[in-house]
């Protein structure tokens, strides 16, 4: 795996957090 | 507004101005003034991309939408991360390797000159009259928050930047969107860390969430199907993004700055950097609105934030029923305080039963005061004749000049300033680069002559700042333009990226197929805009698939593509 397909990974993970952690906020100040 | 702040603003604007003309170097050949010698740093390049997109119209309009509706509209952001991996795989060493000053000049070495003269001439024609709209719809609230008349704002934004654009280059543009995008950032944490300070002592922040959260304001996730709903998560995460690859992928004001990067690597870092930091970013700008939202239900508002209508009404011969309106919303407000107050005080109790009935009498309450409201708006409608009247953009500025103290008031107006200047200088360069490369150069003279385009690129750039400030003001006052000009932008961006996909992604794709394709594109996009009601964000979906197929049905009838000087397919790694 090249360095920069392992930064394509770091972005699709910290999108995928980022999502939840306002999915989570929605639910939370939601409920 | 005091001395001190417009002081503030005055030291701004004058330090912009000769430290953008201070930084400029190389720009004695028209690749340093257009592309900065290929030399920037990511970082840089990074937050002036950032700084481009985030203009006055989202710090003051999208606060406002926070304001009033809450933050749903933080899902049409939420496709760019994938979007921006997808260019980092695609275009961008794609653009890179050829070496090219635009993206358009691609598709004549892919296709033919016919192909890259209309889709250059389609990005100036929207492009300019919507820097013209980036000018104009701040100038106009800040023409009624400052007290200048609105022509004098609308210079006061386009003069500046276009003499700093004009003698600097994209190496100015870039160096001062770095600067300014660091103020844009201290004036909205500032705005927010006020906003929270401003609550009453006896509502913590998270109770004060909690209340926002009863209203729908929280809601960021909105999984409706519906084609007419404009901003859900389907509509974000698959519509937003082919209007992302369209606006970074092909839009000369985005490309022109990766292609000022050091190296492929260097460029797709900078875009990374909008991938990490985008959503965040503009969470902050509706959560601020939410605050603001928060904050007016303790502290008294504004019936209406447009004083210049508000004083309109008040001389008019309704002024009287406006007065019976003031106090009919002065109880409603009163009454939401007690009801919003009495909501948290359930939540600290733990309460879910009492909870859950004091949020139904708080949104009643809520409800009346946004009756009263509207009452005031057709009353405004009324007497002015205005029936397009919205003052949400007003909120937020409303807000800066009411309550917060001096010496931010200037830093917030100046962060203002900043976000609409970043984002006119950004596109001042491209357009001018556009003009020069895809046109002047290609059509008229092209004999290496460099300080004779310098010259050129130059005048472009004036013309173009002209242009804008003209727009501006016209829009300014037909304020119903601002919308046409939007939904002009948003007719031929799927189409334009859908010519790019057949260049990249479609090797027996001809200059005939792109161009019909392009044709069909727009005009299937014109016929779903006019004839049904699917939100603006599909468009893009629908044109860039349209032209890809019908480009790559025609171009399969036509025949094989002539050869062309085409450009290779990068070696670098992805």
């Amino acid at each position: 795996m090249t360095a920069m397909s392992k930064t394509y990974v770091r972005v699709a993970t910290v999108w995928v957090a980022t999502l939840a952690a306002l999915y989570f906020f929605q639910s939370y100040f939601t409920r | 507004m005091s001395a001190i702040d417009w002081g503030i603003i005055a030291v701004y604007l004058t330090w912009l101005v000769w430290d953008g003309i201070r930084l400029s170097k190389n720009t004695t050949e028209i690749e340093g003034y257009f592309l900065a010698s290929r030399s920037l740093p990511w970082w840089a390049v990074g937050l002036s991309v950032m700084a481009t997109q985030l203009s006055a119209i989202t710090m003051i309009g999208t606060t406002g939408q926070g304001y009033a509706v809450g933050m749903g509209l933080l899902q049409q952001y939420y496709a760019l991360p994938i979007a921006m991996i997808i260019i980092a795989v695609t275009f961008v060493p794609f653009f890179h390797n050829a070496r090219i000053f635009t993206a358009y000049e691609y598709l004549e070495r892919r296709f033919d000159a016919k192909t890259r003269s209309f889709t250059a001439l389609l990005f100036l024609f929207s492009r300019g009259m919507s820097t013209g709209v980036v000018i104009s719809a701040p100038a106009v609230v800040l023409s009624v928050m400052i007290g200048l008349d609105v022509t004098t704002t609308c210079l006061l934004l386009a003069l500046p930047t276009a003499v700093y654009t004009m003698f600097g280059g994209v190496q100015a543009v870039a160096w001062t969107d770095v600067k300014q995008m660091y103020l844009i950032v201290f004036g909205l944490g500032a705005a927010c860390v006020a906003l929270m300070l401003g609550l009453p002592d006896n509502v913590s922040v998270g109770e004060a969430l909690h209340i926002a959260g009863t209203t729908g304001r929280l809601q960021v996730f909105d999984f409706s199907t519906d084609p007419s709903v404009r901003y859900t998560f389907w509509t974000g995460t698959i519509g937003a993004l082919f209007l992302f690859l369209s606006y970074f992928g092909t839009d000369q004001s985005q490309v022109q700055r990766y292609l000022a990067a050091k190296s492929i690597d260097q460029a797709r870092s900078s875009l990374f950097m909008s991938a990490y930091w985008k959503i965040p970013l503009q969470a902050l700008v509706m959560i601020i609105g939410v605050f603001m939202f928060l904050f007016y239900l303790f502290t008294p508002p504004p019936m209406l934030f447009n004083r210049a209508h508000d004083q309109r009404v008040r001389e008019s011969a309704r002024a009287g029923e406006y007065a019976a309106l003031e106090q009919k919303f002065s109880e409603a407000f009163v009454a939401r305080k007690g009801a919003a107050e009495r909501l948290a005080e359930a939540q600290r109790g733990g309460d879910a039963a009492l909870a859950a009935s004091r949020a139904a009498e708080f949104k009643a309450e809520e409800q009346n005061v946004l009756g009263v409201r509207a009452e005031a708006v057709s009353l405004v409608k009324a007497v002015s004749g205005d029936t397009t009247y919205n003052d949400i953009n007003y909120v937020f500025p409303t807000f800066i000049v009411t309550h917060l103290p001096v010496g931010l008031i200037g830093l917030l107006m100046a962060a203002i300033f900043a976000a609409a200047m970043s984002t006119v200088a950004g596109e001042l360069s491209a357009l001018s680069t556009s003009t020069v490369i895809d046109f002047y150069r290609r059509w008229v003279r092209d004999d290496g002559d460099q300080a004779h385009l310098l010259w050129v690129s130059k005048l472009a750039t004036l013309f173009w700042a002209l242009f804008a400030s003209v727009v501006a003001i016209w829009a300014a006052e037909l304020g119903s333009l601002i919308e046409v000009v939007n939904r002009f932008g948003s007719f031929f961006y799927g189409s334009i990226l859908g010519v790019f996909l057949l260049a990249i992604g479609w090797s027996r794709a001809n200059s005939t197929g792109a161009f019909v394709g392009l044709l069909a594109g727009m005009g299937v996009v014109g016929y779903v805009t006019v004839n049904t009601t699917v939100a603006f964000l599909w468009h893009n979906l629908i044109g860039a698939v349209v032209v890809f197929v019908v480009g790559m049905i025609v171009s399969e009838v036509s025949g094989p593509r002539k050869p062309q000087s085409a450009v290779r397919a990068p070696a670098a790694d992805v």
